[in-house]
């Protein structure tokens, strides 16, 4: 206990240290790598077991595919398949492969491998995330007339068939080597636990560029293994990464001061931060609480409470959108643009709240009974931007007289709260979402569904509206029809705003930081962002100053 | 430095700190949002927090609020470690044996992670008083045993002293052997163990705000104010961010410097 204050300083001066030190440890670069950090190692290197961050972009970087979806257009390219047909009823896709198509090792690929690879994922037995999109898998039966052709018998229409196969990697039949033999543009060629993944390129891979020369430019890929955002940015700066892609909007303004052309800002990204209050009726809270959290008019009042356009301005440093709806603007597709929700208006939220059997009594609110108006907000610990917006919500709910708690947890004690013991009043979180088609979301707008996060596995939809929005999500999942699909999606959207379950704070912008000497970049805020079209990038400046060596 | 260069200089911060928060027109909470990262002026004498909070307001909270904390937290966890030194010097061998053995079992407790799981178990709801009185009362109860372990010692070895036997003699009663004799003597063990704890307890709540688990938001802490060092883009912002890392190395360097003196003359 004597020398605890000393202790203490030295606790300051340790990490301080470790930093320093850590800093010379990132592995050497080989002439003309790509190198870049990912914050966790990939759980598999298996592509039909991905169901990680750094699993996927993994598979993405070496796994060849039938089809890409271009991230810029988001329309499905050929890729191995030199072109795909699907039958006016949506049940058979009928695949070509190109011409004298090699894996890594040089041995042939022919429609038997794309077999193998596409029934390996349909397998109950691989549990494939992917294999979820053709709604029966078991049902679902591959043919191989002949070594070029591959025919895909469904039994139902499966919605967002570019995204489907843009997801399967094609592996050498029976012979899975887990990244290693790919017809990709690269393979993996070494890995080291908790440091680095180094991705070789592939000798035999199929695509050239417009002049004739051998894809991919780059010779190798370095992935490292860094959780830290302090010397992931310092290695950048010091040029040792040639890209950061989600840029946390505090350090954007310090990489923009050190390297102007560096970062980039690509507007509102898919993904959303909301709050929701806990409507579970099976919920470990007393029944006037989830009486107003139930209350229609005490959620709409909430939202007209909260000052968006502050939260972007402030907890993401200009670096977000405010939020009124699920879908983002970015997607230009399915957004409404209609959309009608309640406008910030503190006045508006007292009216709200009074109508809706609410009282005042100074500066504090109460229900009819009398109860006190005040809860927590539950949120995850190590995330600065929700932690401000977690205050700054604080702050103006108490001008409508609620008392605010901000709670942060550590992720796993906040999911056990969320998914198993519902012990919470309202959260606040983000939901990332990887794709534009709203059928990528029927998880978590299903009332039966685990991840219905204000009520989950509901045996039958509690409310109407709940009920309405299971019909039209299910409506649009299965509909032939693009435009009925888009009249589905836009009602959900307007019904979620009418309602407000969720409450939409802030769309975060996608911010990157790319190196200039790195060419070839297509920015896209679909994942994987910056490296999308990997086959075309390459240290140009960099391979000069080498060569001259 | 003397101890009354220390307890001087250590009055005046608490005086400047109470003169703060008595004449600034601001709140700890209050967030002006049009002056986010402010730098200093007239308005705000050392800038705004990110949250455009005063950061002079809240320096001078946080400090009254951890200095006011970890000395009732010290005063408890000595009474503790009294009581327990006591009951255990003054009973039958075989329960000074157990008793003994429970003060080794908490010394070897990992703490921090005890402190995280204590402080994780609160109530989501309780206020931020109650999270700041909670941590402190954590810290109490956990910070005893190798106080308790030194106080026994001194009490074994004042029990079998001429004094206490004579006083037995005479007829004393416990509780009068305990107040005429025992404490008195015992006196200049248990100030030096009350002033170390308390400098104990500030750099173990900075510590475990730094972690996110101690006092709860907008209630400022040194914990909190802290968490701002771990970000190079703030700290290319604004220099006064430093403030109250180095207010905190102030503290703990006049508070070090005291227990030494006082330690020293017992």
């Amino acid at each position: 206990m004597r020398s605890l204050p000393r202790c203490f300083l030295v606790s300051l001066v340790l990490p301080a240290l470790v930093a320093i030190h850590a800093h010379c440890q990132a592995a050497a670069r080989q002439q003309g790598e790509i190198a870049w950090a990912i914050h966790y190692d990939p759980k598999t290197f298996d592509p039909a077991k991905v169901d990680d961050q750094a699993s996927e972009l993994v598979r993405y970087l070496t796994g060849g595919v039938l089809l890409r979806l271009n991230r810029q257009t988001g329309e499905p390219e050929p890729q191995l398949a030199e072109s795909f047909h699907v039958s006016p009823q949506g049940t058979l896709i009928v695949f070509k492969l190109r011409q004298g198509l090699r894996f890594s090792d040089g041995s042939a690929l022919t429609s038997a491998d794309v077999a193998w690879s596409l029934r390996r994922v349909l397998d109950p037995a691989t549990q494939a995330v992917v294999a979820e999109e053709f709604i029966s898998p078991a049902q679902v039966t591959v043919d191989t007339p002949d070594k070029l052709t591959v025919q895909i018998h469904l039994p139902k229409r499966i919605v967002g068939v570019g995204k489907v196969f843009d997801e399967i990697a094609i592996e050498p039949a029976n012979r899975p080597s887990e990244g290693r033999v790919t017809p990709g543009p690269f393979t993996v060629s070494d890995y080291q636990r908790g440091r680095y993944i180094r991705l070789s390129r592939n000798p035999n891979y199929w695509r050239r560029d417009g002049a004739g020369v051998q894809l991919p430019y780059a010779a190798s890929l370095r992935l490292d293994i860094l959780n830290n955002r302090e010397q992931e940015i310092a290695l950048f700066l010091r040029g040792e990464y040639d890209l950061i892609d989600g840029l946390s909007p505090d350090y954007f303004a310090l990489v923009a001061q050190r390297s102007p052309q560096s970062v980039h800002d690509l507007g509102a990204s898919l993904n959303t931060e909301q709050i929701w209050f806990n409507q579970s009726p099976a919920a470990p809270l007393p029944e006037f609480e989830k009486a107003w959290f139930s209350n229609h008019g005490f959620r709409v009042a909430v939202s007209e409470a909260i000052h968006r356009a502050d939260l972007a301005r402030i907890a993401y440093d200009g670096h977000a959108t405010p939020a009124f709806g699920f879908i983002s603007p970015a997607n230009k597709t399915w957004h409404n643009d209609l959309l009608k929700y309640p406008h910030e208006s503190v006045a508006d939220a007292n009216r709200t709240l009074a109508a809706a059997g609410f009282h005042r009594s100074g500066n504090q609110l109460y229900d009819a009974a009398g109860h006190l108006v005040k809860f927590s907000i539950v949120s995850n610990a190590g995330n600065a931007a929700r932690q401000k917006m977690a205050a700054m919500i604080q702050q103006d709910l108490a001008a409508i007289g609620m008392q605010v708690t901000i709670v942060t947890l550590d992720f796993p004690a906040l999911i056990e709260r969320l998914m198993h013991r519902q012990d919470y009043e309202a959260c606040l979180l983000g939901t990332s979402n990887a794709e534009e088609d709203p059928s990528s979301m029927m998880n978590m707008w299903l009332s039966s569904s685990p991840n219905h996060q204000w009520n989950p596995s509901e045996k039958t939809p509690a409310t109407t509206w709940e009920a309405e929005i299971d019909e039209r999500m299910q409506f649009q999942a299965s509909s032939p029809s693009q435009s009925d699909r888009k009249a589905a999606v836009d009602r959900v959207q307007q019904i979620v705003a009418d309602w407000q379950p969720f409450i939409y704070l802030v769309y975060p912008n996608v911010l990157q930081a790319i190196s200039p000497q790195l060419r070839g970049v297509k920015p896209a805020i679909l994942s994987p962002g910056p490296v999308w079209n990997i086959e075309f990038l390459r240290r140009e400046a960099a391979d000069a100053k080498e060569g001259a060596r | 430095m003397t101890k009354r260069v220390s307890l001087l200089l250590l009055f005046l911060l608490i005086f400047a700190a109470a003169l703060t928060l008595r004449v600034s027109r601001y709140d700890y909470a209050m967030q002006d949002r049009d002056a986010i990262m402010a730098p200093s002026s007239a308005q705000h004498s050392t800038g705004t927090d990110e949250l455009g909070r005063d950061r002079t307001v809240r320096v001078a909270a946080a400090l009254l609020i951890g200095l006011a904390g970890a000395t009732v937290a010290a005063a408890i966890t000595t009474m503790i470690a009294a009581s327990f030194g006591l009951l255990a010097a003054f009973s039958p061998p075989w329960l000074a044996s157990i008793l003994l053995f429970i003060s080794d079992v908490f010394l070897s407790l990992p703490w921090l992670f005890l402190l995280m799981m204590v402080r994780s178990l609160l109530p989501l709801t309780v206020s931020p008083l109650v999270t700041a009185v909670a941590t402190f009362l954590v810290l109490a109860v956990l910070g005893w045993p190798a106080c308790a372990r030194a106080i026994y010692r001194g009490a074994v070895a004042l029990r079998e002293s001429e004094w206490m036997i004579h006083g037995h003699a005479c007829g004393l009663r416990p509780w009068q052997l305990m107040r005429l004799h025992l404490l008195p003597h015992l006196r200049p063990l248990l100030l030096p163990q009350f002033l170390i704890s308390v400098p104990a307890f500030i750099a173990a709540e900075a510590n475990l705000g730094a972690l996110g688990l101690g006092v709860g938001e907008p209630m400022p802490s040194w914990g909190s104010m802290l968490l701002e060092l771990d970000n190079s883009a703030l700290l290319a912002r604004s220099h006064w961010i430093y403030l109250p890392i180095a207010l905190l190395v102030v503290v703990l360097l006049i508070l070090d410097s005291f227990t030494s003196e006082v330690g020293a003359s017992a």
